[in-house]
């Protein structure tokens, strides 16, 4: 069991949809387990909720490996499904014309236990105290101004340079001509640019 | 009229900058351009913040809430009414298309009914003389066939085998042999290879 675990591990995606297309749970657990944190990732900051990022993740998994038949492996399966999960994220903001950044939760939550359950968590990668509330400032200052771009910014800044998505894989993704892809990001940036002067200074 | 040139870095330069593969004049442009070169620290920076940002992780429960969502293909689907019944009635459409193909069929069998019945002489007739065509073409192809033997070359050797008991039970246990004998050689050919590596792309 152990064995076909790593067996699974070591196969490329296409390996894996492959077994998933025949019926095997293992594969699916396994597309699963590589695919939700930078699923989750990109759609929690795109709505940033944790608790509607769960939703949407798991609705883009289910979506997706519903449709596994009808997934085309001449693409990359990472660009078939943050392709999914953004489309849901913009789906969502575009009907809740949710573009505004909480870091200190869920704007629906209505207890403070729920705001602090729902609210953004910042890694924290350094040792000591101090350099962890640096750590928390900047790394909040970041995400604030993300979080004020607008969303076809985000995703375009999200997956180029916390992905590390090509820009091609971007145009894809997102079904946008490659000019319209590197506007965004040179935009974004500017505007993220801007927005973080103060922390230079 | 020529128009004057952007003296200034453009987006594209600012991308060969930061995937470090620009071009002398973009350096030598740097280098005398405080306003480029101030830039283009910011934009460095912005890119640094954006790629130290951490991955979030969605709760524990996630991968089996997805699996319980999700149908798997089922390579026994005749076998298994409930999988075929969970597809079929997995989206409106699909549940649509099954109720008129359903109402169809009822109605096809139920005027085939009720035709059937107000034409019983009819179909009595016609039954009658199709039984009588069928019999005559039947005894028109045997009589062809029996011709067709008796005219081959090999028929009078094979009246000659019949005629002696010896020489036929020799010539089946010949034909047995090597019938049994190619059946092992095909098993031998299909049999699966045991062991091998598995190459991962």
């Amino acid at each position: 069991m152990t064995e076909r675990r790593e067996s699974l591990a070591a196969a490329t995606d296409q390996e894996v949809v492959a077994l998933a297309r025949a019926g095997a749970e293992s594969a699916y657990r396994e597309l699963i387990r590589r695919y939700e944190r930078p699923i989750f990732s990109l759609v929690f900051r795109m709505v940033r909720d944790r608790e509607l990022a769960e939703d949407l993740t798991q609705e883009t998994f289910v979506k997706a490996l519903n449709a596994i038949e009808s997934y085309r492996p001449e693409f990359k399966f990472s660009s078939w499904i943050f392709k999914i999960a953004n489309n849901a994220a913009i789906d969502h903001l575009r009907r809740r014309e949710l573009d505004t950044l909480s870091l200190d939760g869920s704007p629906h939550a209505e207890t403070p236990e729920a705001m602090e359950a729902t609210a953004l968590q910042i890694g924290n990668r350094l040792e000591s105290p101090l350099e962890a509330v640096e750590a928390r400032e900047l790394g909040g200052a970041i995400e604030e101004a993300i979080g004020r771009l607008r969303p076809e910014y985000r995703s375009c800044i999200l997956l180029r340079h916390v992905e590390g998505r090509a820009y091609e894989e971007i145009a894809e993704i997102l079904n946008l001509p490659l000019g319209t892809v590197k506007t965004y990001i040179h935009r974004a940036r500017n505007e993220l640019r801007q927005t973080l002067a103060h922390l230079r200074e | 009229m020529s128009r004057p040139a952007n003296p200034h870095l453009s987006s594209d330069d600012f991308d060969a900058l930061l995937e470090g593969v620009a071009n002398a004049r973009v350096g030598e442009h740097l280098a005398a351009c405080a306003l480029c070169h101030a830039a283009v620290v910011a934009d460095r920076d912005v890119v640094a913040r954006l790629e130290s940002l951490g991955r979030f992780s969605p709760s524990d429960q996630l991968a089996d809430r997805v699996m319980a969502a999700v149908i798997l293909p089922d390579p026994f689907a005749l076998h298994s009414l409930g999988t075929a019944r969970r597809r079929l009635f997995s989206t409106r459409r699909r549940l649509a298309v099954a109720a008129s193909v359903a109402v169809v069929l009822v109605g096809a069998m139920g005027a085939s009914i009720a035709w059937t019945l107000g034409n019983r002489e009819l179909l009595a007739s016609l039954g009658s003389s199709l039984a009588g065509e069928a019999a005559s073409w039947l005894w028109v192809a045997l009589r062809g066939s029996a011709a067709n033997l008796f005219e081959q070359p090999w028929y009078g050797q094979l009246r000659e085998l019949i005629g002696s008991p010896g020489r036929l039970a020799l010539a089946s246990g010949a034909l047995s042999a090597t019938y049994l004998a190619g059946l092992f050689a095909l098993r031998k050919l299909m049999a699966l290879p045991q062991g091998g590596s598995h190459a991962h792309a």
